[in-house]
């Protein structure tokens, strides 16, 4: 056998022995391979779902653009087409999408999943929309679409299986109405996901992975003293330190590989759960439940390399004796400077987007991705030296402490690889919430509108006569309380340019006062509405002619704004600035005839939960695809809210997740140091100091990581700020809520531990002498 | 309750206990007088370390009873035991057993400062002790900087510090060379002897039990003959 061949079977031979050795150390050598195949699995399972989010995501958007319709295409009436008109509509608060069709002609295209066309007053429902509609709970909900339903929408047409979704059959679309298509697909770029959403996804994937990788890492240390313990044995027969090593390989490649395996098992339990508890709007099916291929096999490939790589670096601080381990770390004092450079590089990247996100070139989310993680690496790597600088200097006290701090000062390593994943995960979120509460100020603005008098806009796609019977059957519809239409004129001041006129709207005082503060109105009355940074209009005549006419249209009237009229601040609009223009009740328009209506307001009794829906279902009966609104701004502010609590909830499960590793480190190092223990109890010591102890060497290193970890994360989300335009502020509440859950998992994890360490603390301990 | 001079300080009277199917102790009985040095013998797995538990409150046996200055370990409270273990009794083992995270003056300091004594009160007199010890050197080092032979005396130094009227010491000189271990066993004894503290000494070594004043051998979990030396 030549030499390199020889070599290459010792090696495996070594690595086999290493394998071996993890089967067949007992019951202690079972439970350290349980422990590290079980970590190395719970983040297996994360890295795997990390890795199909992509797939799910791209599958499920696949299947929306290939239903989508492209409103741009400009297609004359053919065999081949179709019209159709969108609907999107709601049910107790649950999303229906929905288009109405009308075929053109015998070769008109079908939407994904539908298998035949409709005829007017049939339509197809996804099987969801179908159950509901069937149940006692859909009873409203089949009035709104008085169709009969005549098949089911295919898993080809739908976003995922719970889905609500429905095509209507119909004849009354026109060409100004609907749009005409030839097939179904979308074929423009819309710029992709918003800036911000994709800023939103890029830190919360870092914050998400990030402390699973640093739980990987951790969990295949699990058991390390007595694995050296083990190595020393075997150099006592004659294996040299680079034997060892790859026998150690060797046996944390079998807790790495079991953990592969745990985590698929995992993964596929999870994919099941999933599956049937996901949010409705996020529902997916069992087939898009795959991970992205490249990806998986980088999982598959590099937790076993980063687990062998761990062990292996580990090992370096440790000098395997015959006669026993030597540590190297003791007296050894960690360094600053290197620990700087990843957060200084962090900095460096996000610094040249410090003016926001708009303008910046596609690929910026790399930049942001690498920024936001060098960030938070560097929280881990500064962990460790901060956590040395400051107990170093800590002294005196209680027997715990001392205890406790001793502990610390002769290896804070193993506390500090345990709390360095709630440091960057407390981090992350600190900065998420940040950045979410700053978004939300900016979304949510104080509008100071009046909305208990109406709550609802219903859009009209085409202007309807503001007296028309259609007002009447609205204001009859049971839960109605209010229904107040409005119409809009464009105004050009007399002298002015055509094309700088402003709306005049006409509607209502308890309307108007939607729009602007009125501290009085009468019909007759006429306003001029400001708003911050626009020039205020003045009395006098101005040309007014219909909202869709051009403004050099011949039919313009004259109207004269009166010198009495007010002048009144306007209401900001969600989402938009405050908007200034030309009010006037129907009185004031002195025989200038009142516009078509292009807007309802309606308001609901509170008191009765499905007010709403019948509003809906009335103005369905109008045009199924008439919007229906709400007023206040809240709903975008609960929306945000929801996300900011899942966040939280998510932060909570993660932090849960590594306490759960701190219990196992806690354990492990207990049963380290039963004999100690003993002996410590043997000589009188109580049980409380022997708690204490165990409390304070959790505590200092958390505490000292929640520090750092508020200050990286405060002045990270005050970056992400910078990025998202937002105004910069500190999330009092993130912070606290967060930093409370993660000192509550310390105390958890403190508690949870206690009846191991009594139970090692027994006297009869000793016995083992 | 005053003990006479005729009185034991310590008394275990058919003592029965076992692990699961094993019986550690069989009727085994005892006396420790105050300032003696008692050798406890016998092979290994006779049950002499069972008996020196049961003697100092770790253990509490089956039947029978264990009597110290009249009181009863076995009626007493488990923290009542860890008190007396704390302010009455020392401890030397055979691996020392020294808190590795604390220095060796910490761990000297140790017993006092559970027993409610201030830091630098206790620290002075652990100073005192490693100087008496012959091990001032190593008092700002860490047990794993220390020579076996130091740390037993440190170890030692810490089962005296509180000055104990009863001394367990399980095997303490097991793991040195002949050269350390008379070493430690020659300041151990004087030091026990200068604080009036009884010495139960569980050895197997014939020159080790050669520093006690009587010796009893353990033997399949009974005290089988007691002898005194000369």
């Amino acid at each position: 056998m030549s030499a390199p061949v020889a070599a290459r079977a010792r090696w495996g031979s070594e690595l086999a022995l290493g394998v071996r050795l993890s089967v067949a150390g007992g019951r202690s050598g079972w439970v350290r391979l349980a422990m590290i195949s079980l970590g190395v699995g719970l983040g297996v399972a994360m890295l795997f779902l990390a890795a199909t989010l992509p797939a799910v995501t791209a599958v499920r958007d696949a299947r929306v653009t290939a239903r989508t319709v492209d409103p741009q295409q400009s297609i004359p009436r053919a065999a081949d087409t179709l019209l159709t008109s969108e609907i999107k509509s709601e049910f107790r608060g649950r999303a229906i999408y929905g288009q109405q069709l009308q075929p053109e002609g015998d070769r008109a295209p079908l939407p994904p999943g539908v298998s035949r066309r409709l005829a007017p007053g049939e339509m197809v429902v996804s099987p969801a929309l179908g159950e509901l509609l069937a149940s006692g709970d859909g009873a409203l909900l089949r009035d709104r679409w008085p169709a009969r339903i005549v098949g089911t929408i295919g898993p080809a047409g739908l976003s995922g299986p719970q889905e609500y979704a429905v095509y209507l059959g119909t004849d009354r679309l026109t060409d100004t109405t609907g749009h005409r298509v030839r097939s179904f697909g979308k074929s423009w770029d819309d710029g992709g996901m918003s800036p911000l959403l994709v800023l939103l996804g890029v830190v919360g994937l870092v914050v998400l992975l990030l402390p699973v990788m640093i739980f990987v890492t951790t969990a295949v240390r699990f058991g390390g003293e007595a694995r050296d313990r083990q190595l020393a044995a075997l150099r006592l027969v004659g294996a040299d330190a680079a034997m060892t090593r790859r026998i150690a390989a060797g046996e944390t490649l079998a807790g790495a590989l079991l953990g592969l395996a745990v985590g698929g098992l995992l993964y596929l339990a999870v994919g099941l759960l999933l599956s049937r508890f996901v949010p409705p709007g996020l529902s997916f099916y069992p087939s898009d439940f795959r991970p992205v291929p490249v990806l998986a096999v980088l999982v598959v490939v590099l937790v076993p390399v980063v687990a062998v790589l761990v062990t292996l670096s580990a090992l370096r601080r440790v000098v395997v004796e015959p006669l026993g381990v030597v540590r190297r770390s003791g007296d050894r004092r960690r360094r600053l400077w290197w620990r700087l450079v990843l957060p200084v590089a962090g900095l460096a990247l996000l610094y040249p987007m410090r003016n926001g996100l708009s303008g910046q070139s596609t690929g910026f989310e790399y930049q942001v991705m690498a920024g936001v993680a060098a960030l938070l690496v560097g929280v881990a790597l500064l962990l460790p030296w901060v956590v040395d600088a400051v107990v170093r200097r800590l002294g005196g006290g209680s027997v715990a402490w001392q205890l406790a701090v001793r502990r610390l000062q002769l290896d804070s390593g193993t506390a500090v690889r345990a709390v360095s994943g709630i440091a960057v995960s407390v981090a992350g979120a600190i900065a998420l919430q940040g950045l979410l509460a700053a978004v939300e100020a900016q979304f949510s603005p104080e509008t100071g509108r009046d909305t208990a008098q109406f709550q609802s806009d219903v859009m009209l796609r085409q202007p309807l006569d503001p007296s028309g019977s259609w007002v009447r059957a609205l204001r009859s519809t049971p839960g109605v309380r209010a229904v107040g239409p409005t119409s809009s004129f464009r105004a050009a001041a007399a002298g002015a340019a055509p094309d700088a006129d402003t709306t005049l709207t006409v509607g209502d005082c308890d309307v108007l006062r939607l729009f602007a503060r009125l501290d009085s109105c009468a019909d007759g009355d006429s306003f001029i509405v400001t708003a911050p940074g626009t020039a205020a209009l003045r009395p006098g005549t101005y040309a007014v002619r219909e909202r869709s006419l051009p403004a050099t249209d011949p039919s313009a009237q004259s109207w004269t704004l009166p010198a009495a009229a007010r002048t009144v601040p306007a209401h900001a609009d969600p989402g938009l600035d405050a908007q200034s223009g030309l009010m006037a009740t129907p009185g004031a328009l002195a025989g200038l005839k009142r516009p078509l209506a292009d807007d309802v307001y309606v308001g609901v009794d509170p008191s009765d939960p499905d007010a709403l829906d019948r509003v809906r279902n009335a103005a369905a009966h109008l045009d199924p695809s008439v919007l229906v609104w709400p007023v206040d701004p809240r709903s975008i502010e609960n929306a945000l809210a929801s996300i900011r609590q899942g966040l939280l909830a998510g932060a909570t499960a993660l932090l849960l997740l590594i306490g759960a590793s701190m219990l196992v480190n806690v354990a492990e190092q207990l049963r380290e140091r039963r004999r100690l223990l003993a002996v410590l109890v043997a000589f009188g010591t109580r049980r409380a100091t022997l708690t204490g102890s165990v409390l304070y060497q959790m505590a200092i290193p958390v505490a000292l990581g929640l520090g750092l970890a508020v200050l990286t994360g405060s002045g990270l989300a005050m970056v992400m700020q910078a990025l998202a335009s937002a105004p910069i502020s500190a999330d009092w509440f993130g912070i606290g809520a967060t930093s409370a859950v993660a000192a509550l998992v310390v105390l958890l994890t403190t508690a949870a531990s206690l009846p191991l360490l009594w139970r090692l603390t027994r006297p009869g301990g000793l016995r083992s002498e | 309750m005053v003990n006479s001079a005729n009185d034991p300080l310590l008394a275990a009277d058919d003592l029965h206990l076992s692990f699961g199917s094993t019986q550690a102790l069989n009727s085994a009985s005892l006396r420790v007088y105050a300032g003696e040095v008692l050798a406890l013998m016998g092979p290994s797995g006779s049950g002499k370390s069972t008996l020196l538990h049961c003697l100092a409150g770790i253990l509490t046996p089956d039947t029978g009873r264990v009597t110290y200055a009249g009181r009863d370990l076995s009626a007493m409270s488990d923290s009542e035991r860890s008190a007396l273990r704390r302010t009455e009794f020392g401890f030397v083992f055979q691996f020392g057993q020294l808190v590795p995270e604390l220095t060796c003056l910490e761990n000297v300091a140790l017993p006092l400062r559970l027993a409610g004594v201030g830091r630098r009160q206790a620290q002075g007199a652990a100073a005192g002790w490693l100087a008496r010890l012959e091990v001032a050197d190593v008092a700002q080092k860490r047990p794993g900087q220390a020579s076996g032979g130091q740390g037993q005396r440190v170890a030692v130094a810490r089962a005296l510090v509180s000055r104990p009227r009863v001394i367990f010491a399980d095997e303490p000189t097991g793991a040195l060379d002949s050269l350390n271990g008379e070493r430690v066993m020659q300041l151990f004894i004087a030091a026990a002897r200068d604080t009036g503290a009884a010495v139960v000494l569980v050895t197997h070594e014939p020159r080790v039990a050669a520093y006690s004043g009587r010796e009893a051998v353990v033997r399949d979990g009974r005290v089988r003959e007691q002898e005194y030396a000369l």
